[in-house]
């Protein structure tokens, strides 16, 4: 009998990037677990939370709590989302003592994708081939919000025939910041461009990233102003050896 | 100082247009950061270190009015005066009378961001007592009139042409030149003779020990050092946050501040002094006046949260590795502070309403919290003015949101919790958005989506969404 993980889909994968969602799918079953999916989920919280309205953030916190808490094991393809779950619910929970409890006991199963092949299964070489140059955008909530950095350069070097291309800059913002990308335009735009002139110098064929929201971004600026140059999630890139969908 | 918080979007659009200011901003964040990288190392245990800054900050804070005390008792016992300041005012009319009293013509000052946050400079010279800034680029910042662009380096963005231009007209020097070593020799000369005849000289203060009642300052000019020791009288001011347990304490916080701000293990000059010179001494100045202002604070340690703003000791690494901070630089924070210590500080000073920018222009990319040594998590804190702000809250003058935004997240709210409500509206939306799609890609979408929309695409929402795929890629189809 397989372990049964739980698929947390973002809503901006849900809506919007889909096949981010089957990927994680074909990559947890390679990973000989067996994903199963709540259809009562909705969205964690984050643009709520985010703007300031932390009384809405919490009616989707408890939803979340309602329907993920009897889960052994929680995996989702976006690690601002889990950084809301493992660390923002029991902060927005805090004078809901029952509510607190539920929510700190639920954040230690809840894992980004590429952490929870690599620190729970032990799997860095899922099988996948890819011949051509790479590059990884180290995505601020997974790098600085979960501590992930290794996990995705482990999974993207097992890959066969991939060459990895140190980015400039990889660790610094894209600019995305939900509500931010809209409201700061001068901003964003001046942070998403330096990250694209950077992937455009570094040489490589490919930028990957573990997070919808940069995907979104990055991937926007690049479809109105570099229209041949591709950004992928992780998860799609080991599913589909590097062909999307 | 002029507070211009609420001009942040024109002033970011300004300094984005400014070919200098980027071309500073590409080289010199980055480079502060690498060095403060290199110099950490020499910790033997990094996290450690920070984490012990982070103790000791904590530990301050929780003790904070009982620290006062000790550190006030124990200045006075050692001969220094203290004068306790509710606000800015009361801070200038005190000094400015010290220097009325005394008929001083002029003073001296080293850098100071509390006294930046005061008006401190524009008060004297109101009242007749000419203000030297003594700090080189302070000194620039305040002949060019500019407000700071750094919290450390104040006039780090202006060019050595401009400097030179300067010197030559308001610092008597004799040749042009662009040698930074020159133009620094220049200020130095004429300062040096200002130093010669002061008779007060007004100071910061980077830590003060309650222990032993020492105030501490840190700089790599000198020109602090002079500006304690040359003038009869000196006027050193702090807010009342800068006080820690002991001396061993404020070590350890010199070792974090000098690698955190300049990447140095130590900066060319840490200055302690505890009291007045004694009769027979020869140095330093016969009357210590220790100013401590509160200027709001005791309202912001009321609050358990916000109160973490207080553990900043002004080392500027989040500045340096921000990555808005690296776009725009200092101008646009519209205050003495600027960054995300900046954005953390001024609105529980100034109020939430007339700073909603500081605290919304931010990605919570958490770089800040990631080298901060005395462990401020800005990011939490930037939500959490957010959520006061949405409220209205009074305590800090939050504004509320526009009435459109109010309703949007109404709905959201009406659907987040069932999921077929989610899913309805799914439905519903799909097709006014989607039928803005054209080859693949959204170019635009309502109005209030431009700032996405003006150099981003966006996919259509998918035909069939991943709940809606489901069923189908649980038979393992998908």
């Amino acid at each position: 009998m397989k372990k049964d993980v739980s698929l947390f889909i973002p809503c901006t994968v849900d809506l919007f990037l889909p096949h981010i969602g089957e990927a994680t799918v074909s990559l947890l079953r390679r990973g000989g677990v067996n994903p199963v999916y709540h259809p009562e989920q909705t969205c964690c919280g984050q643009p709520a939370i985010n703007a300031g309205y932390q009384k809405e953030a919490r009616q989707a916190a408890k939803h979340f709590i309602e329907v993920f808490g009897k889960d052994e094991t929680v995996v989702s393809p976006s690690g601002s989302c889990v950084c809301m779950v493992k660390y923002h619910y029991p902060e927005l929970l805090a004078d809901e003592p029952e509510w607190r409890r539920r929510a700190e006991d639920l954040a230690p199963r809840v894992y980004e994708l590429s952490q929870y092949l690599v620190d729970v299964l032990k799997i860095e070489d899922l099988g996948s081939s890819f011949a051509g140059k790479v590059a990884y955008h180290e995505s601020c909530h997974i790098l600085h919000g979960l501590g992930v950095s290794e996990q995705p350069k482990k999974l993207i070097k097992a890959v066969k025939g991939t060459q990895w291309i140190p980015l400039n800059a990889a660790d610094s913002c894209c600019g995305f910041g939900g509500e931010f990308a809209n409201h700061y335009p001068d901003i964003s735009e001046a942070m998403v461009k330096d990250k694209v002139d950077n992937y455009l110098a570094c040489g490589a064929d490919l930028l990957l990233l573990c997070e919808p929201g940069c995907l979104l971004n990055i991937g926007g600026y690049l479809s109105r102003n570099h229209p041949g140059k591709k950004v992928m999630h992780l998860a799609n890139f080991l599913a589909g050896n590097g062909r999307e969908g | 100082m002029e507070i211009k918080t609420e001009q942040f979007t024109e002033a970011v659009k300004r300094e984005l247009q400014n070919a200098r200011s980027r071309a500073f901003l590409k080289l010199m964040p980055p480079v502060l950061h690498m060095k403060r990288d290199i110099s950490l190392a020499t910790f033997p245990d990094i996290p450690a270190a920070q984490a012990y800054g982070a103790t000791i900050r904590e530990e301050a804070m929780e003790r904070l009015p009982e620290l006062l005390e000790e550190f006030e008792k124990n200045a006075l016992a050692n001969g220094a005066r203290v004068f306790w300041a509710r606000d800015a005012e009361e801070a200038n009319a005190y000094i400015t009378n010290l220097a009325k009293e005394r008929g001083v013509k002029y003073v001296t000052k080293g850098k100071s961001m509390v006294t930046e946050e005061m008006g401190l400079n524009e008060v004297l010279s109101k009242n007749g007592v000419e203000v030297w800034e003594t700090d080189l680029g302070e000194f620039i910042a305040q002949q060019l009139h500019r407000p700071p662009f750094h919290i450390v380096g104040p006039a780090i963005n202006v060019p050595v042409e401009e400097v030179c231009d300067l010197f030559m007209k308001k610092a008597n020097m004799k040749e042009p030149t662009l040698d930074p070593v020159k133009l620094g020799y220049a200020a130095r000369l004429f300062l040096r003779d200002k130093f010669h005849h002061v008779q007060m000289g007004i100071t910061g203060i980077n830590i003060a020990v309650a222990e032993t009642g020492t105030i501490i300052n840190v700089e790599n000019e000198g020109n602090i050092r002079f500006t304690k020791a040359s003038p009869p009288t000196q006027v050193s001011v702090m807010s009342l946050e800068k006080v820690v347990p002991t001396m061993y304490d404020a070590l350890h916080l010199i070792r974090l501040l000098c690698r955190n701000c300049t990447g140095q293990k130590l900066s060319a000059y840490v200055s302690m002094d505890s009291r007045p010179k004694k009769k027979d001494e020869i140095d330093g100045p016969e009357e210590l006046f220790i100013v401590i202002v509160d200027n709001g604070r005791t309202k912001i340690y009321q609050d358990l949260k916000a109160r973490d703003v207080l553990r900043c000791i002004r080392c500027a690494a989040c500045l340096n590795i921000c990555p808005v901070y690296r776009q725009i630089g200092g101008y646009a924070y519209g205050w003495a502070y600027s960054g995300p210590m900046g954005q953390v500080l001024n609105p529980v000073l100034l109020g939430l309403d007339r700073t909603q920018d500081l605290y919304r222009a931010s990605t919570l990319c958490g770089a800040c919290k990631s080298v901060c040594p005395v462990g401020i998590d800005h990011p939490s804190l930037f939500l959490y003015y957010r959520a006061k702000d949405v409220l209205g809250d009074p305590y800090f003058k939050g504004k509320r949101r526009p009435w459109m935004e109010e309703h949007i997240f109404k709905g959201w709210n009406w659907a987040v919790n069932r999921s077929w409500r989610w899913n309805l509206g799914i439905r519903m939306v799909r097709p006014y958005i989607n039928k803005n799609a054209a080859g693949g890609v959204i170019r635009k979408l309502t109005r209030s989506f431009d700032g996405w929309f003006r150099s981003r695409d966006l996919p259509p929402m998918a035909e069939k969404t991943f709940h809606e795929r489901w069923s189908e890629i649980k038979e393992g189809k998908g």
